[in-house]
């Protein structure tokens, strides 16, 4: 393709198909594109994408590091421990999971309970959906099956980018906008895609694999406990993990989405659109209305918040 | 919707715990202090809607208090912000309004108060994923995201105004990347917002400021 064709295809490239045409017209993974087509946004080299790349798996690294040594209680006090409870199982051995995929929902709880303790994190695509892409590609760097390098991570975190661009050029990809089938949703449809991208699938099976993790996601509410991004959020990150896997291990394994992924994005967007405004991050239904939802948000009030200006 | 950057998803690196609450206030408040210029002394922040309900539980508190202090999203001294202000003589208070439906979901009003005395208000909104934009300046209505360094002024209608500015821009060197003008009638109090390769120096920022009926000039920075 020339150069000018190129410009032309990444202005005009809106749609999965378009995307998967490409990749097969020559004869590409989804990395590539994404790579191709953050080149021509923003008229920087590879080398510079790779390295920016490298910034966030760094950062991703040590969040997980931090998160999984740590069993301080959080802001809120909801959280703490749940990682660290997760790092002593994945050590045992286990009746019903892989220690990789152990691994991958400890790591996920470490990421966002790292955010529940107000430190450092990577947004991606957002805070509360922040433990999913990088629970799946470093537990899978650390599987001596898989062992991912660094390398095979960039570019499976490439693929996740331009999985959760496309889609947020239809919807906002925030719990107030969208529910969570918005954030923890769309979180568990790129590391599906990152994990068939780098196990070596087609990219027509990282379609599907996307397509699979969204379809059975689609709806979720938004509820968080207090308003605050910590209950359903972390636990529904650590599910995100293993539901990314599943749909993942499904396209690998030559399973198909009946539905094609720009129609499953569609419908995503619609039913965003119909979901009551209670149920996207206001904290006025779901998991917040609960008797004990409420309690615990009684009591934050009554105590003044943990870092309220007048509790200093 | 228009094709944005991968790192837009990915990322940013930020203090947790919520994109739209921590670090968008943190990027509202870095373009708020843009906006003013020159140091603050004193400010309320007037929350509205999702902001108002959650702001202590998703530090949005400590976020706002930050990014007027210069720290960024990914500043591991953003918990520790309130401390920092007190030390540097910055006095803060909130104060949560009623629902107000016509503001988006995350907003805020920085009522602020300058080293040099002005009284500065800012209407500031945070849209999602680390996004911001600012709508209203005093009494003027704008669109700022900041993204940009903004030479935004406030003027009476008249013919030959973007030209005056436009060339005292273009003497000083600089490229214009695109120019928003607004007026609510012919002839009547309108608004421009130069968008720039980069900031304006001071000088010509006053020239700008002494052509005749401008009212009132602002050369904002942007964030990175
Ligand atoms: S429940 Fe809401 S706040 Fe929590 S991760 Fe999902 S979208 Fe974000």
């Amino acid at each position: 393709m020339s150069n000018e064709i190129d410009k032309t295809f990444f202005k005009q490239l809106k749609s999965f198909a378009q995307a998967l045409d490409w990749c097969e017209a020559n004869h590409q993974p989804l990395s590539a594109l994404a790579m191709a087509y953050e080149m021509h946004r923003r008229g920087v080299d590879e080398a510079a994408i790779l390295a920016q790349t490298q910034t966030l798996i760094d950062q991703m690294r040590a969040t997980v590091r931090a998160g999984s040594a740590d069993a301080s209680p959080t802001l809120s006090g909801l959280t703490g421990q749940l990682a660290s409870k997760m790092m002593a199982a994945a050590s045992a051995p286990c009746r019903l999971m892989s220690p990789t995929m152990l691994k991958m929902m400890a790591y996920a709880l470490a990421t966002l309970e790292e955010n529940s303790r107000m430190h450092r994190i990577v947004a991606c695509p957002t805070a509360g959906a922040s433990g999913v892409v990088p629970g799946v590609l470093l537990a899978l760097s650390e599987s001596p099956d898989v062992a991912l390098s660094d390398a095979q991570m960039q570019r499976g975190l490439l693929t996740a980018g331009l999985v959760g661009e496309l889609v947020s050029r239809r919807m906002f990809l925030s719990g107030a906008a969208g529910g969570c089938q918005a954030e923890v949703g769309v979180a568990t449809g790129m590391a599906a895609a990152a994990i068939v991208e780098v196990l070596g699938g087609t990219p027509r099976q990282v379609m599907d694999a996307t397509a699979m993790a969204f379809k059975n996601l689609m709806g979720l509410v938004c509820d968080p406990v207090a308003g605050l991004v910590e209950v359903p959020c972390t636990k529904r990150n650590a599910v995100g993990v293993v539901h990314a896997s599943a749909a993942a291990t499904m396209a690998l394994a030559g399973i198909e989405s009946f539905v094609p992924l720009d129609e499953v994005v569609d419908a995503m967007v619609k039913v965003g659109q119909m979901m009551s405004p209670k149920l996207k991050e206001s904290a006025e239904g779901g998991l917040a209305m609960t008797p004990t939802g409420q309690a615990f948000t009684q009591q934050l009030k009554a105590k003044g918040n943990v870092h309220s200006p007048e509790s200093e | 919707m228009d094709g944005g950057s991968l790192f837009d998803i990915l990322g940013p690196v930020m203090i947790g715990p919520s994109s739209s609450h921590t670090a968008g206030a943190v990027r509202l408040s870095m373009l708020a202090k843009n906006v003013a210029g020159q140091p603050i002394k004193a400010v309320v922040f007037k929350l509205y809607n999702s902001f108002a309900k959650t702001y202590q539980g998703h530090g949005t508190d400590r976020g706002l208090v930050a990014g007027l202090l210069g720290l960024n999203v990914d500043d591991d001294r953003v918990p520790e912000a309130f401390e920092r202000a007190r030390q540097q003589g910055l006095v803060f208070s909130f104060e949560p309004q009623p629902n107000q439906p016509s503001y988006p979901p995350n907003t805020v009003l920085f009522d602020m108060t300058l080293e040099d005395g002005e009284q500065l208000q800012v209407l500031g909104h945070s849209l999602g994923g680390g996004k911001v934009y600012i709508s209203r300046i005093n009494e003027y209505k704008v669109s700022l995201q900041g993204e940009y360094p903004t030479l935004v002024m406030f003027y009476h209608d008249e013919p030959g105004m973007i030209w005056q500015t436009t060339r005292i821009i273009a003497e000083a060197g600089i490229n214009i990347a695109s120019l928003v003008c607004a007026r609510k009638h012919k002839g009547e109090e309108a608004f421009m917002a130069i968008c720039l390769d980069h900031l304006l120096d001071p000088e010509s920022v006053q020239a700008i400021a002494q052509i005749g009926n401008v009212y009132a000039v602002r050369n904002v920075d942007k964030i990175v």
